[in-house]
C-alpha cells in the first residue's frame, strides 16, 4: 500500500509539471495553430540561466524570476521575428522554423555552460528528512511545494483567460482571428504575448523540474518532459487548459504505474509507452478528452 | 479562415531575346542534353572516386545521405507529410544489417532487401495514423517514433547489443570477389555501391513523381480535399509513400551499417539524425530530385568543417540557423532556386506544347480552379 502510495505522489508530482509544460504547449497551439517544439528547449535554456545565477550567490526565488522573464523575451520575440512572417505560408515552414530552433537552442545551451551534468537547487526544502507521513509513505516537502506552485501558476493562467481583458482577448484570437481583428483586438500583439506567457509557463516547469529529474539540469533533461507533455496536450485535447492540466496528470500518474507494475516496459521504455499513448489517441479520439470537434480548418 | 497558399509555378511570358532556348522533349538535342548529363555524372563520380581514401569516404557518406534524404523527399517533400522519425528508419535499417551480419553471417549485398522490406511495413505502420490526421500531428507521431527508435534498441539489448552497440567485423564487410578489390579496397567498394543505388533511387524517385502517383502525391500534399474530390485515394497515396520513404531511407540505413561498422543507439539513430536529415532536404530544396543531393553535402560537410569549433555545439547552432533562415530566405531550396533561373535559359517543352501555349495555359486555368478560396 505505502509503495503504492509512493507511486501516486511522484506520479502527481510529475504530472503537475507535465500539466503545467502542457499548458505551455496548448496556449500557444491556441493562438497559432501549432505545437512549439521548441518550448523544451526554449525551458532549458532559461533554467541554464537560473542555474548559473544560483552558482553567483542568487537566491534561487529570484533566479526562478529571471528564468520567467526571459523566457518571456524569448516566446514573445520568437512570435514576432520568426513565426509571424511564416505562418501564413504553410505549417510545414513553421514546424521547421521550430526544429531549427529546437536544434539551436539545445546547443546554445550546451555551447555557453558546456554539456556535463548540473546540480540545480530546489525552490523548497528537499533534504531526506523533511517529508510528511500519509498512510506509511513519505510525501516530501518538495513534492509538496511543487503541487502548490503548479496550482498557483494554473490558477493564474485561468484566472488571465477567463477573469482579464487580456484572456478575453487571447480567447478571441485563438477562436476567430479575423473577427478578433474587426472587433479591434490587436491580433499580432496578444499573440506575441501568448508566446511570452507560454516561454513564463515553460521556464517555471524547467525550474520546477529540473531538481526532481534523476538527471539532474543537463542538456537532455527537458526533451522527455517535452514528450510527455505533448502526449498529456494530446490527451486533454490540444487546444482545452483544462485538458492540458488533466492530461498531465493522467499521464504522471500512470507513467509511475506502468514503469512501477509493468516488468516488461520498466524503465526502459518510458518515453515508447508515451508514443504508444500519443498514437492510440490520435487513432481512436484525435481531439482528445476536452477538445473541440472543429480542428479541421479548410 | 486559414488559407494555404498553393504554389502554382507562375511562368512568365517568354521574353523577346533568345532565352530561353526551347528544346522539345525526345528531340536530337534533348537526347544530346541527356548523354552530355550522364556523362558528367560519370566524371564526377570516376573523380570522386580517385580521391584520398578518407574523401572517399565522406563522398560515400554524402551518397548514403542523398539516398536517406531521397527517402524523406518522397513523404516530406512531394506528398506533404512532415516525418521528424526518418531516424528511425535509418537505424532500422542498419539495426537489419548489422544484425543479421553478425549474428546469422549473412552476406552484407543479401541484407539491404531484408532492411528494405522491413523498413516499407514499419514505414506503412507509422503512416497509417496520417489518415485521419495530418501536419503536426503526424509530425507528432513521427517525433515518437524517432525517440523510441534507440530506446527500443537499448531494451532488446541480447538481439542489438544494447547500449554498448553493434560491432561488424572489417573481415565480413569485404568487397565480394566479383568485384576483384581486395579487402583494403572497402572504401571503393562502397563508395560505388553507393554511387550505383543512389543513381537506382534517383531514378526510381523520378519516374515514380512524373507518373499518375507523382501527381496524386502533389495534389495530396497542396489540397487534400481537392485530390480527395478528384478522385485521389488519400489513404493509399499517404501509406504507401510514408512505406516506400522508410524503406529508401532503411535502404541507406543499410548502407550505412556497412560503411560505419559500428552501430550504437545513441550515436547515429537519435532524432538529431532525422533534423539532419531534414536540414539536408531543406537546404538542397524539397520536392526536387536533386535536391537531396545538395543537401547531402550539407549535412556531411557543416559538420566536419564546425565540428573542431566547440565539441559538436557550434555545429547544432549552424544546423539550427540555417534551417530558419533557409524557411525565411530561399523556401525553395538550393536546387529548386536553381531549376528556377535555370527555366530563364532553358526551358524543356514536350512537342504538343511547343507552337501555341494554348495547351499550357488551359493546364494552368484548370490547376487556378482546384486552389481554395
Amino acid at each position: 500500500m505505502d509503495i503504492f502510495l509512493e507511486r501516486l505522489f511522484d506520479g502527481v508530482t510529475n504530472g503537475a509539471v507535465y500539466a503545467i509544460m502542457a499548458l505551455a504547449l496548448v496556449v500557444v497551439f491556441r493562438g497559432t495553430g501549432t505545437i512549439n517544439f521548441a518550448q523544451g528547449e526554449m525551458a532549458l535554456f532559461t533554467t541554464y540561466v537560473a542555474w548559473a545565477l544560483t552558482t553567483q550567490d542568487v537566491p534561487v526565488w529570484i533566479a526562478a524570476l529571471v528564468a520567467a522573464a526571459i523566457g518571456f523575451v524569448l516566446g514573445a520575440v520568437t512570435e514576432r521575428t520568426l513565426i509571424r512572417p511564416v505562418r501564413r505560408r504553410n505549417d510545414m515552414a513553421t514546424l521547421v522554423v521550430a526544429l531549427g530552433l529546437f536544434t539551436g537552442f539545445n546547443a546554445l545551451a550546451g555551447l555557453l555552460f558546456n554539456s556535463e551534468t548540473k546540480t540545480m537547487p530546489s525552490l523548497f526544502p528537499g533534504g531526506e528528512s523533511d517529508y510528511v507521513a500519509v498512510g506509511g509513505a513519505r510525501l516530501y516537502w518538495d513534492a509538496l511545494g511543487v503541487w502548490l506552485f503548479v496550482i498557483l501558476v494554473i490558477g493564474a493562467v485561468f484566472w488571465l483567460f477567463n477573469r482579464t481583458r487580456l484572456g478575453l482577448h487571447m480567447r478571441a484570437v485563438a477562436d476567430n482571428p479575423e473577427s478578433a481583428a474587426l472587433s479591434g483586438v490587436p491580433t499580432g500583439r496578444i499573440l506575441m504575448l501568448g508566446w511570452g506567457l507560454a516561454g513564463i509557463i515553460g521556464s517555471l516547469a524547467g525550474v520546477l523540474v529540473t531538481p526532481l529529474s534523476p538527471h539532474q539540469l543537463s542538456l537532455t533533461t527537458m526533451f522527455p518532459i517535452l514528450i510527455y507533455a505533448s502526449a498529456a496536450a494530446l490527451f486533454g485535447g490540444l487546444d482545452s487548459p483544462i485538458g492540458a492540466v488533466v492530461g498531465g496528470l493522467v499521464i504522471g500518474v500512470l507513467e509511475m504505474m506502468i514503469t512501477g507494475y509493468v516488468e516488461f516496459i520498466g524503465g526502459t521504455l518510458p518515453q515508447t509507452a508515451a508514443l504508444v499513448v500519443i498514437v492510440l489517441i490520435l487513432l481512436f479520439r484525435p481531439t482528445g478528452l476536452f477538445g473541440s470537434r472543429q480542428m479541421e480548418r479548410l | 479562415m486559414s488559407t494555404k497558399t498553393v504554389d502554382v509555378p507562375v511562368e512568365k511570358p517568354a521574353p523577346a531575346g533568345r532565352f530561353p532556348i526551347t528544346i522539345v522533349r525526345g528531340s536530337g538535342r534533348y537526347r544530346a542534353g541527356q548523354l552530355g548529363l550522364v556523362a558528367l555524372v560519370a566524371l564526377l563520380l570516376l573523380a570522386g572516386a580517385s580521391a584520398e581514401p578518407f574523401r572517399v569516404g565522406q563522398f560515400t557518406s554524402v551518397l548514403i545521405f542523398a539516398i536517406a534524404i531521397s527517402g524523406l523527399n518522397l513523404a516530406t517533400g512531394y506528398t506533404g507529410l512532415l516525418s521528424i522519425g526518418h531516424s528511425a528508419f535509418f537505424g532500422l535499417g542498419a539495426y537489419t544489417t548489422g544484425i543479421l551480419v553478425v549474428s546469422y553471417g549473412w552476406e552484407p549485398l543479401a541484407t539491404l532487401p531484408v532492411g528494405v522490406v522491413l523498413s516499407f511495413l514499419i514505414g506503412v505502420v507509422v503512416g497509417l495514423p496520417a489518415l485521419r490526421i495530418r501536419g503536426l500531428y503526424l509530425a507528432l507521431v513521427t517525433l515518437a517514433v524517432g525517440v523510441a527508435f534507440p530506446e527500443l534498441v537499448k531494451r532488446f539489448a541480447d538481439f542489438t547489443g544494447g547500449a554498448a552497440g553493434l560491432v561488424i567485423r572489417a573481415r565480413q564487410l569485404a568487397p565480394p570477389d566479383w568485384t576483384g578489390l581486395r579487402l583494403g579496397q572497402r572504401h571503393l567498394w562502397l563508395y560505388w555501391l553507393s554511387a550505383v543505388i543512389l543513381i537506382l533511387v534517383l531514378l526510381a524517385v523520378r519516374n515514380l513523381t512524373r507518373s499518375r502517383v507523382g501527381i496524386a502525391m502533389v495534389a495530396t500534399r497542396d489540397n487534400e480535399i481537392a485530390a480527395a474530390a478528384s478522385g485521389v485515394d488519400l489513404a493509399v497515396v499517404k501509406t504507401a509513400v510514408f512505406g516506400l520513404s522508410g524503406a529508401i531511407t532503411g535502404l541507406a540505413g543499410g548502407l550505412f551499417a556497412m560503411y560505419i561498422g559500428a552501430l550504437s543507439p545513441d550515436g547515429s539513430f537519435t532524432l538529431l539524425k532525422s533534423i539532419e536529415l531534414i536540414t539536408g532536404l531543406f537546404v538542397g530544396g524539397a520536392a526536387t530530385l536533386l535536391g537531396p543531393v545538395v543537401g547531402a553535402f550539407a549535412v556531411v560537410f557543416i559538420p566536419y568543417y564546425s565540428a573542431d569549433l566547440a565539441s559538436g555545439h557550434v555545429s547544432g547552432i549552424v544546423f539550427g540557423a540555417v534551417l530558419i533562415l533557409i524557411v525565411f530566405l530561399m523556401p525553395e531550396g538550393a536546387v529548386g532556386l536553381l531549376n528556377r533561373l535555370g527555366r530563364r535559359i532553358v526551358r524543356i517543352t514536350t512537342a504538343a506544347e511547343t507552337g501555341s501555349d494554348a495547351g499550357r495555359s488551359a493546364a494552368h486555368s484548370a490547376e487556378k480552379e482546384g486552389e481554395p478560396r
